[in-house]
């Protein structure tokens, strides 16, 4: 009793002055919902479970993404007293992590099903990840950030050993779980500096205003500690070893999720940190991330070159295509954090696309090594076609998605004078379009002769087993707005550009750098 | 509470936490058995811990929040300890073995 | 109306794609030959809106695209590209005619080539530099894929080359483009030769050096020609004939376009290097020629020292020479696809193309008389013999650059010389002499090509001949445009009055009067 009275005294004027403000994170609740109600399903049975789960995660999903609509430029109030901010940014951010849930979801099911596991219990664990990123993604203080983090972290860990038989699942899902955990303790250890360095604050903004006056080197020991955390997130180089050995071990479908939704989530945790917090290091970190980019594009896409598993080279893709988007995020201008905005939009259904074709490669033949696909375009025209068209636009190739996302990145690096990194991205570009045509090589020029044993085995083409139907869907749709989208863009530039405009946090951030280049010119 | 009726410094609790965490990083790496390095994650955890609730009591008696966040920690550690030997429950059932050595099947 | 120039053949080939059922062979080839009929027929339409009297680009058509990149759907023509143009869409045409009959897949097959002649198309046509470059882009996959299906046995090394050089060109031109767009802080990708003027002369020679190297490439110019030889070697008759004369053309109409038109004052300071550079390139493809036993390399080694005739004529920068420049990418379209097409020819009846085991190919009954004598009239076009498209282009070139760069012109001439070595060795040794050589002791009887087969072929000889012999109208044509690359215009007209003048005293122009 004296406890909550020394509380209600001494904390409540700040308390009270700070509104709940809970409906910002409706979309949250609704995903939350939606995963209760599988959990409660699937103590129904199996049958129940894999007719009701999917359209729980469906309704759960979609009305996640229209209330995260309506949030859109809506009146800025701190919520849960300053521990989440649902501004434009991050609604932009948890709108990619849902899509991606969804459409991972839909490309899921037939993949569950064969693998013999509950379908509700897999579906609660993915929607879990999907709360933890969402969370994520307009989290503004060190405790928020943290358990966030863990949520998505742990359910991923549970995802990628979901494949209780596989050796190699288990194998993935350990070494993830145990190089992740080891870098949330750092992260700990770096925001526990933090606390103590802002004399008793916990809140991105006033660990900001502290920074601005601290400049030791136990503070430069948490900025590192911190940023090590984000990148092993991104799976910038040299924090990328667990993600080739993680994404051939997991399931695809997690695969597929972990390279858009956790990945769309560590970049908005990135902006938050950097741009938010860190801004009185602007220049070391900027120096930092420029070197993670560089490298993450060069060894990113060198190595992808040598891949023999599609599953592998798609892994070291994503690290080379973090690279380019870590050129928006030194960029620091409007245009960069917006390109980075537009190009992880696109990279959600051009890199999904991607999956879907995959998965329904593997469900058809059970292979996943690029040499198999040879032939492919004599059995199966909707892979090869969608699978092309996909990687095309992951290489940048007009006029597909990826080709408007990747030349916004290149435009914001050059109007920001970050020649290094455009040139090497114009040239590592160049050799991703190599390891993606070669693939496209595979499907497309070989000869029927040539065509590999398992594409001569092919099993006849059915839509009638259950999960097909959505997995058409998804690989349909993401294939069509890859395709079209990039001729159909300006809406996206426009959504991309509102979603930086709204987010006091980078307004701010890019006033402070003009103000710095015009102090100096 | 106000740091002033302790003798013992702040510096000598963070220094502990941070030999504790070098001792936990010193573990991660050179464990070769799993559970050995998921406890060597504990001991980090516990490092973070300390660290937290040092500057909770000496720094900031009034909002407690070092404290508060030290329980968020001790939970997500223990859902994450629960997830980690699970996970090498079932590796083990494959496998039969917890020697980081051996789990080879992805290059690393 | 400039925009059917890309909808006929982007929509028509997905149409092609997505067009259900399965149709026999031939259709494909008749629907995909009333395409670019259409496309045909509408440049020609165009032609006749085009005014030449004026300078800049007409017939604008203006959409906005992307507001925030700086990207605008901007079309116009002006004298450079209309020729271009038309070209793309006659050569387009010829590509499918010559098409063999039982080519598989062909589906995939005229799609691709539908996707390339709209592609460039685009590239002619686009008034701002991102949209040249989207087109750019946009037609390397097909061809790639054109390369890598449909070519010959090492294909696959071939091709993949190519889109190597290409994509690496492209990515330099891109370069360029941001450096040129946002040196003045605005994103401005319009034509504008302005633009160059607030960037020092250093930027301006790096961002023209990348851009040299990225339209090098394309050209192609030694040493970045490497790709040419195998990509020809390997490529298909249609493929073939679409590349040095369609695709080559992009790198020089780059050059013209880009290098000399927006980077005026850099582009001063570098001529006399590029002039040299021009003679390196056209000395180096001629006796690389004249080296090659397989008739589609030397053709192909032919083009990179052709095609070096125009860097040549861009250094110089005269009105005249720069006219010649344009003449000499029309000129050399047609000649190295009839080249091409006559070689296709005689590979499908032999059987081969190596020069050591061909003889006596003009033998009246059992040869390939028809085809041999198509060949003489495209040899001695390339060699630029009066009368013929190629003499008024190198004439034009070597007239207009003299004046600027003596000592280059006249090392260019003697490429020029080089070109009737290595042409008068091919004829002499492949059609001339007995058709049964020694160690074949049977009569040789090789299969007869069907007249229809050779229509192709013959139009072009007869536009070859056409352009040779009146030159006038293509020139008219170019005139105002090329004046417009050069500045200050003022002092060209001058020298342009002098220099038609001594034209007409030229062999070509007193055979035509007469």
């Amino acid at each position: 009793m004296t406890v909550f009275c020394t509380l209600a005294g001494g904390g409540a004027p700040a308390i009270t002055a700070l509104q709940l403000n809970a409906g910002a994170i409706a979309p949250e609740s609704a995903v939350l919902v939606a995963l209760l109600a599988c959990l409660l399903v699937d103590l129904a049975g199996e049958e129940a479970a894999s007719r009701w789960v999917p359209p729980i995660c469906y309704g759960g999903l979609g009305t996640a993404l229209v209330l995260l609509a309506l949030q859109w430029n809506a009146p800025l109030e701190p919520s849960f007293l300053g521990s989440f901010l649902a501004d434009n940014l991050a609604i932009a951010f948890r709108g990619v992590v849902a899509a991606s849930t969804l459409l991972s979801l839909l490309i899921s099911w037939r993949y569950v099903e064969r693998s013999g596991t509950p379908v509700g219990e897999y579906a609660a664990i993915l929607l879990a990840a999907t709360l933890g990123a969402m969370f994520l993604c307009g989290a503004t203080d060190l405790v928020s950030i943290f358990i966030s983090l863990e949520t998505l972290s742990v359910s991923s860990y549970l995802l990628s050993g979901y494949m209780k038989r596989d050796a190699r699942s288990g194998e993935a899902a350990l070494k993830y779980l145990l190089v992740g955990s080891a870098a949330a303790a750092v992260f700990l250890y770096g925001a526990s500096l933090l606390y103590g360095l802002t004399g008793g604050e916990t809140s991105l903004e006033a660990v900001g205003v502290a920074l601005q006056t601290s400049a030791t080197p136990v503070t430069a020991l948490a900025l590192v500690f911190v940023l090590a955390t984000v990148a092993f997130k991104i799976a910038a180089v040299p924090f990328h070893q667990w993600t080739p050995d993680v994404y051939e071990g997991s399931p695809t479908p997690v695969v597929a999720f972990l390279s858009v939704g956790s990945k769309a989530a560590g970049f908005a945790l990135a902006l938050r940190l950097l741009v938010g917090c860190f801004e009185s290091f602007d220049a070391q970190w900027k120096v930092l991330f420029t070197v993670l980019a560089v490298l993450s594009m060069t060894l990113g896409n060198v190595v992808a070159l040598a891949q023999t598993s599609m599953k592998r080279m798609l892994a070291y893709s994503s690290i080379g295509q973090a690279g380019f988007v870590m050129i928006g995020l030194v960029c620091g201008t409007e245009d960069g954090y917006a390109a980075m905005v537009l190009y992880m939009a696109a990279y959600l259904f051009m890199n999904l696309g991607a999956f879907a074709c995959i998965i329904l490669f593997s469900l058809r033949t059970g292979s996943d090594r690029i040499s198999d696909y040879a032939g492919l375009y004599q059995k199966d025209p909707l892979i090869t076609l969608g699978l092309s068209l996909c990687l095309l636009s992951l290489g940048g190739i007009p006029p597909m998605l990826g080709f408007f996302g990747k030349i916004y990145l290149f435009f914001a690096g050059w109007a920001d004078q970050q020649y290094l990194l455009v040139v090497v991205g114009l040239i590592t570009s160049v050799v991703s379009i190599y390891y993606y045509i070669s693939v496209i090589k595979m499907m497309v020029v070989k000869e029927p002769q040539e065509a590999s044993d398992v594409v001569k085995a092919y099993p006849e083409i059915s839509w009638s087993l259950t999960g097909m139907q959505p997995l058409r869907a998804a690989l349909v749709g993401c294939v069509l707005v890859t395709a079209i989208g990039g001729i159909l863009s300006n809406p996206l530039f426009t959504w991309a550009n509102s979603a930086v405009a709204g987010t006091p946090m980078l307004q701010h951030a890019i006033a402070a750098s003009e103000s710095a280049v015009a102090a100096l010119g | 509470m106000p740091a002033s009726s302790i003798d013992i410094p702040l510096e000598a609790y963070l220094v502990l936490a941070a030999i504790l965490f070098c001792t936990g990083v010193w573990g991660l790496i050179n464990s070769r058995n799993a559970v050995r390095v998921l406890m060597s994650i504990e001991l980090m955890l516990n490092a973070v811990n300390i660290n937290l609730m040092a500057f909770s009591s000496y720094i900031d008696g009034q909002q407690i929040r070092g404290q508060v966040f030290a329980i968020f920690v001790i939970t997500v550690a223990a859902a994450e300890a629960a997830v980690g030997l699970a996970i090498l429950l079932s590796l083990y059932r494959n496998r039969e073995t917890v020697d980081m050595e051996r789990f080879n099947l992805l290059r690393w | 109306m400039l925009s059917a120039l890309l909808l006929i053949p982007l929509v028509g080939a997905l149409l092609l794609l997505v067009w259900p059922g399965d149709p026999e062979s031939q259709r494909w080839r008749w629907a995909t030959l009333a395409l670019l009929g259409l496309q045909l027929f509408w440049s020609l339409a165009v032609l006749l809106r085009f005014d030449p009297a004026i300078g800049g680009a007409q017939l604008l058509e203006v959409a906005p695209w992307v507001g925030t990149l700086g990207l605008e759907y901007r079309l116009g023509v002006d004298g450079l590209s209309l020729p271009l143009v038309l070209i793309n869409g006659v050569l387009s045409f010829v590509a499918v005619a010559v098409t063999a009959a039982d080519t598989s897949r062909p589906r995939l097959y005229h799609a691709l080539l539908l996707l390339i002649s709209g592609a460039v198309n685009g590239a002619f046509l686009a008034q701002n530099t991102l949209l040249f470059f989207l087109f750019y882009e946009l037609e390397l996959i097909p061809l790639w894929l054109l390369i890598a299906i449909w070519g010959g046995r090492n294909r696959a090394y071939a091709a993949t080359k190519f889109l190597i050089f290409t994509a690496l060109s492209g990515m330099l031109i891109l370069g360029a483009f941001f450096g040129l767009a946002l040196a003045t802080g605005s994103a401005d990708f319009s034509f504008n030769p302005l633009l160059a003027q607030d960037v020092g002369l250093g930027v301006q020679l790096l961002l023209l050096g990348a851009l040299l190297v990225g339209f090098g490439i394309k050209i192609p110019l030694v040493p970045f020609h490497t790709w040419l030889p195998d990509a020809h070697t390997e490529a298909s008759t249609p493929v073939s004939v679409l590349l040095a004369g369609v695709l080559l053309k992009l790198g020089t109409y780059g050059l013209l376009r880009f290098c000399l038109g927006l980077f005026p004052e850099a582009w001063g300071v570098m001529a006399p290097w590029l002039a040299g550079w021009a003679a390196l390139s056209v000395l180096f493809g001629s006796l690389a020629a004249i080296q090659q036993q397989d008739m589609k390399r030397m053709v192909a080694y032919s083009s990179v020292g052709h095609m070096g005739y125009v860097l040549l004529a861009a250094a110089a920068a005269t009105p005249v020479s720069l006219q010649g420049a344009l003449f000499q990418m029309i000129s050399h379209g047609l000649i190295s696809a009839l080249l091409f097409l006559l070689v296709g020819v005689v590979y499908s009846a032999t059987g081969t193309r190596d020069m050591n085991v061909l003889r006596g190919l003009l033998n009246p009954q059992r040869g390939l008389p028809l085809t041999g004598s198509l060949m003489v009239v495209g040899v001695m076009a390339s060699a630029g013999i009066p009368g013929m498209a190629g003499f008024v282009a190198e004439f034009l070139v070597f007239r207009g650059s003299l004046v600027a760069f003596p000592l280059q012109t006249l090392l260019c001439m003697v490429g020029s010389g080089l070109t009737a070595v290595y042409f008068l060795l091919l004829v002499n040794r492949a059609f001339f002499g007995r058709l049964d050589t020694p160690p074949t002791t049977q009569q040789v009887v090789l299969p007869s090509i069907p007249l229809g087969h050779q229509i192709p072929a013959m139009a072009l000889a007869v536009a070859i001949l056409a352009i040779g012999l009146l030159p006038q109208g293509l020139g008219s044509l170019m005139e105002r445009s090329s004046f417009a690359l050069t500045l200050p215009p003022r002092v060209i007209a001058a020298s342009l009055d002098s220099a038609i003048s001594s034209a007409t005293t030229t062999p070509a122009i007193r055979l035509e009067q007469g």
